[in-house]
């Protein structure tokens, strides 16, 4: 048929009713969205479509029967596409057949970004100052090489203390022959310090956790190391008393432990305090060490420059590590210094 | 201490066990362990180092007395004395009073050394002593009695008929009763006879003056050594005993006569003989201290509990303390005295620890009303964070390193600082891998990465893969005077590439700051490759370095693997950081995008082109993007590269148009031209 020869009406009808129904038929036994893809590309294409060659022979329609094709071509033109349609929704809608590619593993290992993990210690550090600054302290840094004030004398170690013993200190003095430099510098053996530096610096009150690494020759086996972390807790007010630093140390192990634990204290001895009280909490049927604290003692106080009949305080010191180690049932203190990945990425 | 309970039975009468450590552990004896010793236990307390009057049986058992109100019963001896005076027939002087406060001698005659009976010999079992003769025996009995060493001599071996405390002449040595000879030094103290050395005083006697089976007169020491002199001589001659373990915490110098007439009194029982009349006793008298002033009201204030006044004074005077009213307010002050063997209570605040303790401070409540205070995350913690979080997320572990290193990794990186490092006087034993024990790990760090390489070997011979490491931690920088510069580092080492670490790098820096560029600049430095290493900088301020490790360091280290490392200065990120980041207009007009294939000299880097194509047009240049180099020398000539880039555009107020973006585009390629000598391929 050329394009130019006269089309009946009924003809051009019948064309129509027909493709309509072949394509009505191949929607519905399309499988998948390739499947219908195709068969909408045959009936519906913009260009090579059979709904659009049907469509050309409009034009050799009689004038007068147009109006009723034109209405014809509209409503099959709406039949097929709803068909299709209707087709598109049952296979998205997964009523139509769905065949499973058996190539394909969907169990292989996924394509994983590498993360890093933080090293334990930093999550107890991290941690600790998460229960204590919501207990209201506030982290305070301090150096780690120290003067005999901030780390013995102002915390009422005086001179003929035991604890100066050189062989339990890490002195320093400066590699080279330099003369003029300070040999009385000493890698500090708690964060005590810090606190001493805060109180030189704040009047009270003073609520702060100090936390570092401090550095005691030692041996080091499963339980010592020379380096390790400390943090410490300072409350200087005007009526602090032993009741509030059982308070703290209550919550605070209510906190970190995650339920209500009994916390003791019971006498203990340390220069810097008095009472010096060691603390204790009842976990899993005994009570284990939670670390040494107490009132602070005047002379620490009148070292720097507070009244000790117009302020006190408590303050409380403990080994990261060992809580660190408990936590995650660490048994040797050498394994967070080896710095093996494989022991970091358990964590 | 350990504590026989059927000796203390004999001062106090004891609840049960469970009871008696319970109450022992919350007044201050905390207990350790109890085992069975034959019928006997063995109760293991441990005493503080400033209860030495807990160091003897007769210190426990007051402590027991006061805790359970039962009496204490402490023996009063009398020996009976016969035969002439002991200072006719010997002499003692302190030739070094700073180190020995006190020497007392007494003499009994006619001794019968010889086994001691079952029940001294299990006394000093169930403690872990072992029993030498009925003398020796007694006087470790009474040392464990009361807490003062005493030492006794075979009177008849001591020669000149004197005892002289002195310091050790030079090359002087001595063979103490563990048959061991030690060298003598400054400093000691030594017990010596007109002659020789006989003893190390309040440490260990000698063996040639020991009691034997044949010593017949004995010379019994009482005395009070120096704290410091004790402790620094055991120590420095590795030789502890029950008696320097004891002086070392200073004794109790009012209890040296009751403890020389006990010792006296038992042998007598014992081992027979006389004891010659009198004593000698040199050097200082016991010392008088003034009573402290102890006012209630600091009870409540400290401990946080009320305590009844009567309660309070009565623990006091049941601990041996003397109570009088005080002078300054009578109604809320006492005047208190503290009793002679509690060297340790000296002020008011060591009262109220004294009622405290005895009260209980199972009594102060954990759950009074602690004001609330707002507490402060610094910027520095903040910034820490956003780096850990960064570092992480590109698959970097956290390692921690010691801050002490030997001295070939000292000096392997000392770009921070060439200021010589801090040394300590000891070194940091058992850090390190076998394969450095060679090397005293004694000098402050000034670089973490020598740290981290050695972290990185470990793995790398463990055969552990991936080893991505970082550490944040300070390093030590000297100064000329005071104290050191204490600057916290950022290091990393990878098995990645440098392009990889630069890009982890630039990824830290832009989670902290989006706006700033890292700037880099030719480094040489021993640590790093020459080619793949740069000086990182943000504005000309130095951030640090980043670069593959040289040939020498993979040598020092021995890496089989290439490494790459980065150090950089947290505080520089901290001033860096933005704070709080404010919001600004994203605009919502379409981007262009052109691509730029520039020919440039070898010479040109691309840090520097970068920047005069963002400078040719800051208005409308979102963002430069580097693709890749090409090198065509066929075309291009020698020492020519082509660098390809692409630039977006986007303006913030409308579409940009054709000749909008034409322009910027020309401005680019006429600054890249003038600036760079690029030239614009095809």
């Amino acid at each position: 048929m050329s394009s130019d020869t006269a089309m009946p009406l009924d003809e051009f009808i019948n064309q129509l009713e027909s493709l309509a129904a072949e394509a009505e038929q191949t929607f519905q036994a399309a499988v998948d969205a390739e499947k219908l893809e195709t068969a909408r590309v045959e009936f519906l294409g913009a260009r090579q479509g059979r709904l659009k060659s049907v469509q050309k022979s409009l034009g050799r329609i009689d004038k007068s029967d147009k109006p009723v094709a034109g209405k014809k071509l509209n409503e099959v033109k709406n039949r097929i596409q709803s068909s299709f349609e209707a087709s598109q929704a049952n296979l998205s809608s997964g009523q139509a057949e769905r065949i499973r590619d058996p190539l394909v593993d969907p169990s292989l290992p996924g394509q994983r970004p590498r993360i890093g993990r933080l090293h334990p210690i930093t999550q107890t550090i991290e941690e600790l100052k998460d229960i204590m600054g919501r207990l209201g302290f506030t982290p305070a840094e301090g150096p780690e090489v120290e003067d005999p004030w901030h780390n013995f004398e102002a915390l009422n170690i005086p001179e003929i203390h035991p604890a100066r013993d050189p062989l339990d200190n890490f002195y320093l003095s400066l590699a080279s022959k330099q003369a003029g430099l300070d040999s009385q510098l000493l890698l500090r053996s708690q964060t005590s310090t810090v606190q001493i530096r805060v109180m030189e610096n704040t009047p009270p009150p003073v609520r702060i956790i100090s936390l570092g690494r401090v550095y005691r020759p030692d041996t080091a086996d499963a339980t010592h190391y020379p380096m390790f972390h400390q943090m410490e807790g300072l409350l200087i007010d005007t009526e602090v008393s032993l009741a509030d630093l059982k308070t703290v140390l209550h919550l605070f192990a209510t906190n970190y432990l995650g339920e209500d634990v009994p916390v003791r204290i019971r006498p203990s001895f340390f220069p810097f305090t008095e009472p010096s009280v060691e603390a204790d909490y009842y976990w899993n049927g005994k009570w284990v060490e939670f670390g040494g604290a107490g009132i602070v003692d005047p002379n620490v106080l009148k070292s720097v420059g507070y009244d000790p009949d117009a302020v006190s305080g408590f303050a409380f010191g403990l080994g990261v590590e060992r809580l660190c180690m408990v936590r995650h049932k660490i048994t040797d203190i050498r394994d967070l210094f080896t710095n093996e990945v494989r022991f970091l990425r358990q964590f | 201490m350990l504590v026989s309970r059927d000796w203390l039975k004999e001062y106090v009468a004891l609840p049960d066990h469970d009871e008696l450590v319970d109450r022992l552990t919350m007044s201050g004896l905390n207990h350790e362990g109890s085992e069975m010793v034959g019928d006997d236990q063995q109760i293991d307390l441990e005493v503080t180092s400033n209860r030495s009057d807990c160091l003897g049986h007769i210190g426990v058992a007051r402590e027991v007395a006061v805790l359970f109100e039962n009496p204490l019963k402490i023996p009063d001896p009398q020996p009976a004395t016969e035969g002439s005076d002991i200072s006719q027939v010997f002499d003692v002087q302190i030739d070094c009073p700073a180190l020995c406060y006190r020497f007392t001698a007494r003499l009994i005659r006619g001794v019968k050394v010889g086994p001691s009976p079952d029940w001294l010999v299990e006394r000093l079992q169930t403690v872990g002593i072992a029993s030498v003769n009925n003398v020796v025996d007694l006087s470790n009995y009474v040392m464990l009695e009361c807490g003062q060493p005493l030492h006794t001599f075979d009177y008849d071996q001591l020669n000149g008929n004197k005892i002289v405390v002195r310091e050790p002449a030079e090359k002087e040595s001595l063979v103490a009763i563990d048959h061991n000879t030690y060298a003598l030094q400054p400093g000691m103290c030594v017990i010596a006879d007109g002659e020789r050395a006989v003893g190390l005083g309040g440490v260990m006697g000698g063996t040639e003056t020991e009691v034997t089976d044949s010593t017949c007169n004995i010379l019994v020491e009482a005395a009070f050594f120096n704290p410091m002199c004790i402790r620094a001589t055991a120590r420095k001659l590795k030789l502890h005993s029950p008696a320097s373990y004891r002086f070392e915490r200073s004794i109790n110098s009012e209890n040296i006569d009751w403890a020389s007439r006990r010792c006296c009194e038992m042998i007598m029982q014992l081992a027979g003989g006389q004891l010659a009349e009198g004593m000698i006793d040199v050097g200082q008298a016991p010392a008088t201290r003034p009573p402290i002033d102890f006012r209630f009201h600091q009870l409540q204030r400290i401990l946080g509990i009320a305590i009844p006044r009567e309660t309070a004074v009565s623990i006091l005077e049941n601990l041996g303390f003397g109570v009088a009213p005080g002078t300054q307010d009578p109604q809320d002050s006492l005047s208190v005295s503290p009793p002679a063997w509690r060297l340790d209570v000296n002020r008011e605040i060591d009262l109220i620890e004294e009622v405290g303790r005895i009260y209980g401070y199972d009594k102060v409540p954990d759950d009074v009303a602690v004001p609330m205070a707002a507490s402060v995350r610094s910027h520095e913690d903040r910034v820490m964070q956003k780096i850990r979080h960064a570092i992480t997320a590109a698959g970097f572990d956290e390692a921690m390193t010691a801050s002490l290193v030997p001295e070939a990794w000292s000096d392997c990186f000392t770009a921070w600082s060439n200021h010589p490092p801090l040394q300590s006087h000891q070194a940091m034993l058992g850090v390190l891998d076998t394969s450095w024990q060679n090397m005293p790990v004694n000098l402050l760090r000034r670089s973490l990465l020598p740290s981290l390489l050695e972290a990185f070997r470990i793995n790398e011979y463990k055969q552990n893969d991936q080893v991505e490491l970082f550490e944040t931690a300070r390093v030590y920088l000297a100064n000329a005077a005071g104290l050191p510069t204490e600057p916290i580092k950022l290091g990393l080492v990878s098995e990645r590439s440098y392009g990889e670490i630069k890009g982890v790098v630039e990824a830290v820096v832009g989670m902290l700051n989006t706006e700033v560029v890292v700037e880099t600049d030719d480094c040489d430095l021993e640590l790093l490759d020459i080619t793949h290493a740069s000086e990182l900088l943000i504005d000309g301020q130095r951030l640090g370095w980043v670069g593959k490790i040289s040939p020498a360091t993979q040598e020092l280290f021995r890496l089989k693997r290439d490494a790459t490392v980065a150090e950089l200065d947290v505080g520089l990120l901290n001033q860096i950081a933005t704070r709080v980041t404010l919001h600004g207009q994203i605009s919502p007009f379409p981007a262009l995008t052109r691509d730029f294939n520039f020919i440039v000299d070898e010479a040109v880097r691309w840090g520097d082109l970068a920047k005069s194509v963002r400078e040719a047009s800051p208005d409308l240049l979102e963002s430069v993007r580097y693709k890749e180099t090409f090198r065509n020398a066929a075309k291009d000539g020698a020492d020519k590269k082509r660098v390809l880039l692409s630039v977006v555009l986007r303006s913030a107020d409308a579409t940009l148009t054709g000749e909008q973006a034409e322009l910027a585009c020309q401005a680019i390629v006429s600054r890249c031209k003038d600036q760079q000598g690029a030239d614009l391929l095809g």
